[in-house]
């Protein structure tokens, strides 16, 4: 199909982020009201998206590449059982017991590097982030699908948009766990205040993430408290957070 | 190198340094994967690849400028939801066909997938397309290099020369792409005399 300089132009400035507020509003007003227009910008996107995707292959070539070189030059076996390797693991322990031991005394004195230590994002264990035609569910599929692919900001504004109409604690506990890894550390904590005082699930999780928060924070007597009450706990993160405890005391 | 000279690297570098974060942490995150999940070595390193390349891909479209957590934090964020939406969809640990995830994570967008014939018509024009021209386009849209970084990288003249070449390998595309589809619409009709 023929399509005008004109449109061509705009198209590629739209796709290239150089609008205007001008060539904006029309662009928005051609893509509801002219089928051909609409149709070329649809075009545009296929070959940018057939551009990227060929770009990622490429990218997993180099990768598949270098482990084929990596597996050569440094075999990795995740068995076990030779005599060899039992020497080897044994002058191992020593050696990372002597280090574990000069670490924990570094760990004492750095909250930081506790928190690093003890941090893993909690998976989404809440929706499948599948794909939806329905525009309602757009919107929460975006959400837990920007939270899985490591994409926090977009996750985090989603979430946080979301709540306001439906407040469910597993968006709650993931939108925490983005502001935390944002580094909005005021906004997690008062999401896990939240979550530990609205909801009835999810308790312990939303307080071993509020001691996390306390620890980056550096108020290390906060997150004492709460690890203690873990502690005490039989829960899953009881183990967890005997151990965080200890290194903060 | 601190969380965020990693990140300002791999933004400014290419495949050479998301190689050395890959080679960085490939131990770790497999002996971790595998323990963790009971997978093979062989499906760590597949979820392992997905993994650096979402990674990647955070980084070059801007989502990702700084890291209150380690790298390592984030990457064995990102393997774990990898491994459980494989083990939600499934049942059990199956075998990921990675060039097909990295459409369906990394190419389509949740509401509007693109049509698999539409998408294999435009890989077709884009391979016949040529170089420089494959790679300048990579470099602008896959890579999000800026103008004045291709100019760079590929030794044009001025901005402008770069601009203009990007915009006339856009033109030759599309055409590609058009007689693809003739080509299709073709085929189609005359099947069904």
């Amino acid at each position: 199909m023929n399509h005008s300089e004109a449109d061509i132009t705009l198209v590629e400035k739209y796709f290239d982020a150089e609008l205007n507020d001008a060539e904006l509003k029309n662009f928005t007003m051609r893509m509801e009201s002219d089928e051909n227009f609409k149709s070329l910008v649809e075009q545009e996107k296929v070959l940018i998206a057939a551009i990227r995707y060929e770009g990622a292959v490429s990218s997993l070539k180099y990768l598949e590449d270098l482990e084929s070189k990596l597996q050569k030059e440094t075999p990795l076996s995740l068995s076990s059982g030779s005599r060899k390797l039992y020497y080897y693991a044994a002058a191992a322990v020593v050696g990372i017991t002597i280090a574990a031991a000069v670490f924990m005394n570094t760990l004492k004195d750095n909250p930081e590097e506790l928190f690093q230590a003890y941090f893993t994002p909690y998976p989404n264990m809440f929706e499948a982030a599948t794909r939806s035609n329905e525009s309602v569910e757009s919107k929460r599929t975006d959400a837990f699908r920007a939270y899985e692919r490591g994409d926090y900001q977009e996750a985090a504004s989603l979430f946080k948009d979301l709540l306001k109409d439906n407040n469910e604690a597993g968006m709650l506990l993931l939108l925490g766990n983005s502001n935390l890894i944002l580094g909005n550390i005021k906004e997690a904590k008062e999401n896990f205040i939240a979550l530990n005082k609205d909801f009835d699930e999810l308790d312990m999780q939303a307080k071993w993430y509020l001691s996390l928060c306390y620890l980056k924070s550096g108020e290390t007597e906060k997150a004492r408290a709460i690890l203690k009450e873990l502690g005490d706990t039989e829960i899953s993160y009881a183990t967890k957070a005997r151990e965080l405890l200890e290194k903060v005391n | 190198m601190n969380q965020d000279e990693i990140i300002q690297k791999i933004k400014s570098g290419g495949q050479t340094e998301l190689g050395l974060v890959y080679e960085e942490y490939r131990e770790e995150f497999l002996r971790w994967l595998v323990k963790e999940f009971n997978c093979s070595l062989d499906d760590g390193k597949d979820i392992y690849q997905l993994t650096i390349l979402i990674f990647h891909d955070n980084i070059r479209l801007g989502k990702l400028e700084h890291l209150v957590s380690s790298v390592k934090t984030y990457l064995f964020g990102i393997g774990k939801n990898i491994v459980k939406e494989n083990l939600r969809k499934e049942k059990r640990f199956i075998p990921i066909s990675k060039e097909k995830w990295l459409k369906e994570n990394l190419i389509d967008e949740p509401t509007n997938k693109i049509d698999d014939a539409v998408f294999e018509r435009a890989k077709n024009a884009l391979s016949k397309l040529g170089q420089p021209c494959q790679r300048l386009i990579e470099l602008f849209y896959y890579e999000k290099k800026s103008i004045p970084e291709i100019t760079l990288a590929m030794n044009y003249k001025n901005p402008e020369t770069a601009k203009n070449q990007k915009c006339k390998c856009m033109a030759r595309l599309r055409k590609l792409f058009d007689e693809e589809t003739e080509q299709n619409t073709f085929a189609i009709n005359h099947e069904s005399l």
